[in-house]
């Protein structure tokens, strides 16, 4: 590893940005070890790693959100203190956020130069409108100045936030997993952009789990595990086999084989239903799909397509004023939450801490959730936390939940172990359809692959999952179909095993399966 | 530099600490607004502690005014634990008052006592519970902001009392008085301790602070709210009926506030007048917050407010200082404990 | 004759309506903005209190009732301080902080005006006809035959509404307000800009109350704003957070005290309760029907509006 590192920095390239034994510590983990790394001029340097490999930390010491606990940041070989996103900016860094930073009720024009402290008081729209302009026609980057940012689609509002950097004058660009929110479609035009700003002797950060990406776009790739850098390496000397291996320490990607099925017995059935947003939009449009017994159902999307409104809908949480859902021969059009759950429907919420779990609360409170109004923990209207608390042990114990005291707020828990219980909870409810959005979303590998287990084998049971995934190889390997979300509308539903991802990605575009075929 | 650290746990000795250190900095700085207007404060304070807690005398009256306190904070307390900011205990209580003494003031004085006292303790909490349920349906259904609602309300309702005691209930014996005419003795309710003014109330009192801790701490009622408080969607999504449970427990508190105003005029002034020391409605959301919304320590703030509030009076008559001591006394100490939450969930740690 | 009479009577009661607007005008443009910074003040009725008793005091003793406003103004804008550290600093709970700002305002004012109640100012500000502007009928004798403060306030709302939507100050603070992650990844100092406004609403609070006691009512009592503090913090929803609207509700709300005043002195048999309850009703009829309309027009409050910020731990 020291000697890859020497050969590496002994090509001939002007440093722009070092990181010299950078530790980050939190009181519970060590979040970043030892980081050393270095980012050349017009160079694209890749950090790949898994989920809480420390990529996402690293980063926001770069741009100032964190302070290291130890190490130095040197830029143009210059020692810096890097405080706050403002001093970041200073030294001609700019990051492009996973979940952008952005003022929804701002116009596109106003996010741009947020913040910035050479604008005078006067905000000068025909000046800014014209400079905007510039960097849109370099790097072919499409924006209307004047529209708010919540009019925008996923990919403009990722328009705007590299233009704003661009707007900063950054030379160094940290890019947080731009692709994660993008159709597979979408990333290709995104990497040109990539390319267009490394011809301007640009460097970039470019963080990502996702290997065929590294390959396509990097010069340099770093692969990060467990917060250390496992390696740093030239895309050239690297293969995608060698790089997987880096990234999990261990060869094996796991393949899981299931057994087809041949069951055509519908479970869930929902016709023509149509939902609106909090704001008045459309945001289901007359959508209809079903589930089968023993099925996992899949759905593909980019994400605030509709996904989120369909299950919820179908959990109670939202009113359809029109179409019909039937579960197991019974109506549960607009029935409430409680008796859809009573029905036989657990929902598991991307939002864990917002709508899954009441955090300030207590793990046993957040355990019996579901249950604290049945027998054995209610009875005659008082709750026996006894039980309760012997109930949360059990949950506790069988899910392998790493946690100091039940009895504390559940908020002081990782966000693993949250999702475990929250995955445990309804689970246990022996639910006849689990509705799970993202359910692997921030787990590590051996959660991931518990809980994908834990799917399967309801499957096994003959029960059903609709699962909700930004990740398409998850999807193509778990589900049995796949139905693919638009703009709230259900563009198809494929199989699972007959589908490619290009396919998968021109549906989550707006075409329809009859018309790719 | 001076930042916060996340604690992995909450200490538990704060929770004693904070409350007792904020009243001890209200107190502090309401001696340097004494020390200002040219008082001694030491005298002022030994003057109102001995009004206060000096002897069983004192001791009564500080029981007296612990009453509505009580009753009032304990409605609160489930409220605040569900996240609803009722500001309206103020105006509650005037509707409680004015309801229960319509029975008083226009019913035949023959009727049993017993039968008269429950007309107007149910009377009492109908109207504080009315007075409650608008805002909380406003709330559940239009999403009106029940700060402002029942702020307004609390207006609203002293304008009401106003208007009946210079207008139809006004005793046209009082000599232009707006006071009613006296309550007969059926509407009077019985003293418990003898000499001293702690009537049936003070029971009602530890009654209600009790049936909110078992609410709270033992009912399905009390988990829900639990979790309504924490985050309404988290509540949805468990399947509570949120809307059903805000007005229920505004009906309590409501209800409770309203006793109270009826246990004010029924037990203690045996009339109803313009001034009847509404002002414990904004008292107790103080002492509920200084208790953590806890009952049972709120049980003991109740008598130490009490307290300040009997002896406040009681200096402002004999020492002539003015009443807004206790206010300040009061606003310095929930300042402390609010800005003091903070140390529950963070360390202050210092780095360069 | 008679008719001369009666629009004699109106412009007085519109001119007076104006002066009593005055005085909830001032703190609904603070409280939007901070607000609109993202924090709620609903110690508004307790800066008032402050402003108005320090205002009264400071005119007595310099018989200079602009010395007196400046007073006022000051000390809303310290009195508010005491919040901003509590929400800003120390995350504490903006509505019991807010709360207990009013309280301590009635307990302060109480406490140290003791020796003023029943005092009676005998200076105020003195009316100045503006040239042209005076002259158009009817508006101008009521818009613009008014003391100085009142043509600020005016001035105020202009200023008020050009800062909020045309410079990159009201930008930032509406950013800190909507996102404020987002705002301090931009480099913007979230904690800053939020003290900076909650200051502002503090002035402006301070500003209301002291022209109460120096203009309109120019004498001490307990509690002499009445609840003031309270209609201003329903105004601002009622303006829907925007500074112009503002205007509306504050002099639909100075017509309804004026007109109050008007009737009491005429001697009407409308009980003086009721009279006096009216600001108090409508005030709840308007908050309900704005809250309704708010929801069914998706018109969204500042997004983290009472939400305290913190930058994660470093």
């Amino acid at each position: 590893m020291l000697l890859s590192l020497f050969s590496y920095t002994k090509m001939n390239k002007t440093v722009v940005l070092k990181a010299e034994g950078i530790t980050k510590r939190f009181p519970e983990t060590i979040a970043n070890d030892n980081i050393n790394l270095e980012l050349h001029k017009g160079e694209i340097h890749a950090l790949l790693g898994e989920n809480g490999a420390g990529k996402t930390t690293f980063m926001n010491m770069l741009y100032g959100i964190y302070m290291p606990s130890e190490g130095s940041i040197y830029i143009n070989g210059e020692k810096v203190d890097i405080k706050t996103p403002f001093d970041a900016i200073n030294y001609g860094i700019g990051m492009v956020h996973q979940h952008f930073m952005l003022v929804e009720s701002l116009t596109v024009l106003e996010n741009i130069i947020l913040g910035l402290k050479n604008q005078g008081v006067i905000i000068n729209k025909t000046k800014i409108k014209k400079e905007i302009k510039e960097i849109s026609e370099r790097y072919s980057l499409k924006v209307n100045p004047e529209q708010k940012i919540w009019q925008l689609s996923v990919g403009e509002q990722q328009k705007v936030e590299i233009i704003k950097v661009l707007f900063r004058g950054a030379n160094i660009l940290i890019l947080d997993e731009p692709t994660a929110v993008l159709r597979p479609q979408e990333t290709e035009p995104l990497f040109e952009i990539m390319r267009k700003m490394k011809q301007d002797n640009k460097s970039m950060f470019f963080i990502t789990h996702k290997l065929d990406e590294v390959m396509a776009v990097s010069d340099t790739i770093s692969v990060l595990r467990k917060g250390k850098v496992v390696r740093t390496i030239l895309k050239k000397d690297t293969t995608k086999e060698k790089l997987a291996e880096m990234m999990v320490g261990r060869a094996v990607l796991f393949d899981f084989k299931k057994e087809k099925k041949e069951t055509k017995e519908k479970l869930l059935d929902v016709s023509n239903i149509e939902v609106y947003s909090d704001i008045g939009l459309k945001i289901i449009d007359n959508a209809s799909m079903d589930v089968m017994k023993g099925e996992i159902l899949g759905i593909a999307g980019v994400s605030g397509n509709g996904q989120k409104e369909l299950v919820q809908t179908i959990a109670g949480l939202r009113k359809t004023p029109k179409g019909k859902i039937v579960f197991d021969n019974i109506d549960i059009t607009n029935k409430s939450p409680r008796f859809i759950a009573e029905s036989g429907i657990n929902y598991i919420p991307a939002d864990r801490i917002g709508m899954g779990l009441a955090s300030d609360l207590s793990c046993i409170d957040n355990a019996i959730m579901r249950n604290y109004y049945k027998k054995p923990i209610l009875s005659k209207c008082i709750i026996n936390y006894k039980k309760a608390k012997s109930y949360t042990d059990k949950i506790v114990k069988m899910f392998n939940i790493a946690v100091a005291d039940i009895s504390s707020p559940i908020k002081l828990l990782s966000g693993g172990n949250m999702q475990k219980l929250l995955f445990a909870r309804e689970l246990l409810e022996k639910p006849k359809l689990l509705i799970a959005s993202y359910p692997t979303r921030g787990l590590d590998l051996a959660s991931t692959e518990f809980v994908r287990l834990k799917m399967l084998k309801i499957r096994e049971e003959n029960m059903s999952v609709i699962l909700i995934s930004e990740d398409l190889d998850e999807l193509l390997s778990i589900s049995d179909r796949i139905a693919i979300i638009y703009k709230g509308q259900i563009m198809g539903i494929v199989d699972s095993d007959t589908v490619n991802k290009n396919q998968i990605g021109l549906m989550m575009a707006g075409k329809r399966f009859k018309d790719i075929q | 530099m001076f930042y916060f650290e996340k604690r992995k746990k909450i200490p538990k000795k704060l929770q004693i600490t904070i409350p007792v250190v904020s009243i001890l900095i209200g107190v502090l700085f309401g001696a340097v607004a004494i020390l200002i207007v040219g008082i001694n404060p030491y005298t002022v304070y030994k003057s109102l502690f001995l009004n206060a807690f000096g002897n069983w005398y004192a001791f009564s009256e500080t029981l007296t005014a612990a009453t509505p306190l009580l009753l009032i904070s304990a409605g609160l307390i489930l409220v605040f634990r569900m996240g609803i900011w009722n500001i309206g205990a103020y105006g509650q209580y005037i509707m409680g008052a004015i309801f229960s003494s319509y029975f008083a003031i226009f019913m035949p004085a023959d009727i049993p006592k017993p039968l008269m006292l429950s007309m107007m303790v149910v009377g009492g909490m109908v109207g504080g519970m009315i007075w409650a349920i608008i805002p909380a349906i406003l709330k559940v259904f239009w999403e009106v902001n029940e700060v402002i609602s029942t702020l307004l309300l609390n207006y609203i309702a002293l304008f009401v009392l106003k208007f009946l005691m210079y207008g139809s209930w006004k005793n046209p014996t009082s000599y232009g008085f707006p006071l009613s005419k006296p309550f007969p003795d059926s509407a009077q309710m019985p003293i418990i301790f003898e000499h001293t003014r702690i009537s049936l109330g003070f029971i009602f009192a530890i009654l209600a602070i009790i049936a909110i801790w078992f609410i709270i701490s033992k009912t399905k009622f009390g988990y829900e709210a639990k979790i309504i408080g924490n985050n309404t969607t988290t509540a949805k999504y468990a399947g509570i009926n949120v809307g059903k449970n805000i007005i229920i427990a505004m009906a309590i508190s409501g209800a409770l506030a309203g006793l109270a105003g009826m246990v004010q005029v029924s037990g203690i002034i045996h009339f109803l007048q313009v001034k009847i020391n509404a002002n414990y409605g904004y008292t107790s959301i103080i002492v509920a917050w200084i208790s953590y919304l806890n009952p049972i320590v709120c049980f003991f703030s109740s008598i130490i407010f009490g307290g300040i509030a009997s002896g406040g009076y009681s200096i402002q008559i004999s020492m002539r200082v003015s009443y807004g001591i206790v206010g300040l006394i009061e606003s310095i100490a929930l300042f402390s404990l609010v800005g003091a939450q903070i140390f529950l969930n963070y360390t202050l740690r210092w780095k360069k | 004759m008679n008719s001369m009479h009666h629009s004699a009577i109106v412009i007085l009661l519109l001119s007076n309506a104006v002066k009593a607007g005055t005085i909830l005008l001032f703190p609904t443009i603070g409280e939007i903005f901070t607000e609109r910074a993202g924090i709620l003040n609903l110690g508004i009725e307790g800066m008032m209190l402050i402003g108005a008793f320090s205002g009264f005091m400071v005119s007595y003793i310099t018989h200079n009732p602009y010395l007196g406003f400046m007073a006022g103004v000051l000390s809303g804008g310290i009195a508010s301080l005491i919040h901003a550290f509590i929400s800003i600093t120390l995350r504490g709970n903006q509505i019991v902080s807010g709360l207990a700002l009013t309280i301590f305002g009635a307990g302060f004012t109480t406490f140290y005006g003791q020796k003023w109640i029943n005092m009676n100012l005998d200076v105020a500000p003195q009316n100045i006809q503006l040239p042209l502007l005076s002259k158009i009928p009817f508006v101008g004798t009521i818009l613009f035959n008014q003391d100085i403060i009142v043509y600020s306030s005016y001035a105020l709302v202009a200023v008020a509404w050009f800062i909020l939507y045309k410079t990159t100050i009201g930008m930032n603070l509406r950013a800190v307000g909507e996102n404020a992650k987002a705002a301090n990844a931009m480099g913007i100092n979230v904690y800053k800009t939020r003290y900076i406004w909650t200051f502002f609403g503090g002035l402006m609070a301070g500003a209301g109350g002291a022209y109460l006691t120096i203009s309109y009512a120019p004498f001490w009592l307990d509690g002499i704003t009445a609840g003031r503090g309270w209609i201003a913090i329903a105004l601002v929803i009622f303006a829907m957070w925007d500074p112009l609207k503002a205007i509306f509700g504050a002099y639909l709300f100075g017509s309804i005290n004026a007109l109050q005043f008007q009737l009491q002195a005429q001697g009407t048999t409308i009980p003086s309760a009721i009279l006096n309850m009216l600001p108090y009703l409508v005030t709840f009829i308007v908050i309900v029907l704005s809250s309704i309309i708010v929801k069914t027009k998706h018109i969204q409050p500042p997004k983290e509006l009472g939400v305290p910020y913190s930058r994660e731990e470093k």
